[in-house]
């Protein structure tokens, strides 16, 4: 057989592969493991075709061996290797997941206890087991980061686009009618009647724009807690062509809790996911990957829904600004954060968090300033668990309890109290709560002037103390 | 695999339907409620080609208004099940990373990535598809596979399989891309 002589290591005796594997794998081994090679070699000196293919795959070996410990391990592989051959077994299959109750490898029928997480939004009946999706994930996270793109999950509701149920249009709304956009090509419009399903949609300002920018910096998911054939009609109107979301959209059917979002449907490891939703409730575990948007109010239903006395812009006749508007500003947010988890700054990307870099975007906002509260929290309770007291913290400003120079703003719901007359006299800012929320909202720090109390002017310095209850 | 066998059923009549037209009734509402359904024994029944017999109508006991006479009917159909480790050509339907989705007639058929060559890559876009390292073999939305059928289950209404395409002579047979 000319095959064999191919071999540099086939020799007609043992002895002399025995000194080649002392040669190949250094004598840093002891003795009585190098023995084992030699022995096994001499019992199998039988059949000249097992001598082959034994020396041709302790060949590979020795091209894989990459330290001495391992020489104790070819002896076990080569048989563990022959055996295997023989039976052409593999190992017994893991289940990673089911379609239908079998498993998609090897076909049997799997008990429902151990299946794992259903993914209904890509087809039904298909279920993927914790590993395997941890394991697709690892996958995705790879492939993501040579395309330098993160997860970006979109609510509908409130955030991207306003519906309502044609039975609640006022009348002063009936107008809309008349202007909607037609249906067969929608890239253009923005409202749009859809009688078989009874409602008029209309699409944020700025949307469209928005969602080509983010679609080059991150994958697109829709989660909302409308149906099914409601989620793929919003996407048809959002997304015409497909490009943006493709199968990724994720309706309440297919979400595992009810009345609850979470990020175990979603292909992208945590770290690496941004959510963009109007309602922050709607995501009790992932609060910190979350970019909460103001909410969109554009028909009158919507006002009343959310119990406001406010006119709805459709009853305005107006709408929100495009260049200024909410999706511009997390649109920004995002451009921001997406940078700053690619910047080359020598740090392996793996061990980058996007949820710690949206807090470092958040804590510049209000960087420098340190603000004092007057009489927004209850006295009995602790300030510093206050909500709004986390909130001011969470967008980088110091709070404190007492005044003193450093002091730059004081809070407050009343006029009248001592460090609000302190603050006029050493000329600090005073404000309302509105102004925190509205850096919260808007991503950045708002005139004061916007924010002040009125009657605090017309007061002055002057009066005499009332009833001081800081 | 298709079979073409006789079966027996017993249809439910309303007296209103009775008259000259009774067989006539009587085998589009067989046709109406069998054709397209399916059954764990029997699989998916794709049409029925004759009746072979129908049995005397029994009226049942007590009366009632709405009381509704059973016939038996036996009738011809034909008939399409899927087994293990038989070879289908299967028409995809959707390619995504887990795997690809493809369907003959009424079975859905999902091939994971897992029973897919290692050879072939997933290519994301907006047409994703598996293909070879030379671009040579592609699997995307509307083309025709052949594949092998690692199991199968049966819904009310559905036919599941999971295949392979992890075997020899398996894979793409027809590119609509390549054949221009």
């Amino acid at each position: 057989m000319s095959v064999a002589s191919d071999s540099p290591v086939h020799s007609s005796s043992s002895d002399d592969l025995a000194a080649f594997l002392e040669t190949e794998l250094d004598s840093g081994s002891d003795s009585s493991s190098e023995s084992f090679p030699i022995e096994e070699e001499a019992a199998e000196d039988d059949t000249e075709v097992s001598n082959h293919r034994l020396k041709r795959r302790k060949l590979e070996h020795l091209e894989t061996v990459d330290d001495v410990d391992e020489i104790e391990d070819v002896a076990s592989v080569k048989f563990s290797q022959e055996i295997s051959e023989a039976s052409s077994s593999k190992l017994p299959c893991q289940h990673p997941g089911t379609f239908g109750n079998m498993c998609i490898v090897c076909g049997q029928n799997v008990e429902e206890e151990e299946t794992g997480l259903s993914f209904t939004y890509i087809h039904k009946g298909i279920k993927f087991h914790q590993d395997e999706v941890t394991r697709m994930r690892d996958i995705d996270m790879k492939m993501l980061q040579n395309q330098r793109k993160l997860c970006l999950v979109l609510d509908l509701d409130h955030t991207l686009l306003n519906s309502t149920v044609l039975r609640d249009l006022k009348p002063e709304e009936e107008y809309l009618k008349s202007v909607t956009h037609s249906l067969q090509d929608v890239s253009g419009g923005d409202l749009f009647m859809l009688e078989f399903m009874h409602m008029m949609t209309k699409l944020r300002p700025f949307v469209r724009t928005f969602l080509k920018e983010a679609s080059k910096m991150f994958v697109l998911y829709i989660y909302t807690m409308g149906d099914r054939p409601y989620a793929r009609q919003m996407a048809k109107l959002l997304d015409p062509k497909g490009e943006y979301f493709g199968e990724r959209i994720i309706s309440r059917d297919d979400g595992t809790v009810r009345h609850q979002k979470s990020l175990d449907v979603v292909l992208g490891q945590e770290k690496a996911v941004l959510i963009l939703d109007d309602t922050e409730n709607a995501w009790p575990s992932h609060k910190d990957n979350l970019i909460v948007i103001e909410r969109y109010h554009f028909f009158a239903s919507s006002c009343k829904q959310f119990d406001h006395r406010f006119q709805s812009l459709s009853q305005l006749k107006s709408d929100e600004s495009e260049p200024d508007g909410a999706l511009a500003t997390v649109l920004k947010v995002l451009k921001q954060t997406h940078s700053l988890f690619f910047e080359d700054g020598g740090e392996d990307l793996s061990s980058r968090d996007v949820r710690s870099l949206l807090k470092q975007v958040r804590k510049e906002i209000l960087k420098g300033c340190k603000v004092v509260f007057s009489r927004v929290f209850p006295t009995k309770s602790q300030a510093e668990d206050h909500p709004l007291w986390r909130v001011a913290e969470g967008l980088g400003a110091t709070c404190a309890t007492e005044v003193d120079e450093s002091v730059t703003h004081v809070v407050a719901m009343d006029v009248g109290t001592e460090k609000v007359r302190w603050a006029i006299r050493e000329k600090k800012f005073v404000v309302h709560r509105g102004w925190i929320d509205a850096a919260n909202y808007l991503w950045k720090k708002q005139p004061e002037e916007n924010f002040g109390l009125e009657q605090v002017k017309k007061q002055g310095t002057d009066e005499k103390s009332d009833d001081v209850n800081i | 695999m298709f079979f073409h066998m006789v079966l027996e059923r017993n249809m439910q009549l309303h007296p209103r339907s009775f008259g000259l037209n009774l067989r006539e009734n009587l085998v589009s509402k067989l046709i109406k409620d069998v054709e397209g359904s399916c059954s764990g024994r029997h699989g998916f029944v794709v049409a029925i080609t004759g009746i072979e017999s129908v049995g005397k109508g029994l009226v049942p006991d007590g009366t009632s208004s709405s009381a509704l006479v059973t016939f038996p009917v036996k009738y011809q159909c034909l008939l399409f099940r899927p087994f293990r480790g038989e070879i289908l050509e299967a028409f995809v339907t959707l390619v995504n990373r887990m795997g690809f989705f493809a369907e003959a007639g009424p079975v859905q058929i999902f091939v994971s990535k897992l029973l897919i060559p290692d050879s072939m890559e997933f290519q994301a876009g907006d047409m994703p598809n598996y293909t070879t390292s030379d671009g040579s073999v592609k699997i995307q939305k509307e083309c025709e596979v052949r594949l092998k059928i690692i199991g199968t289950r049966v819904d009310a209404t559905e036919i599941f399989c999971v295949g392979t395409i992890n075997d020899d002579f398996l894979a793409v047979i027809n590119d609509p891309a390549l054949a221009a």
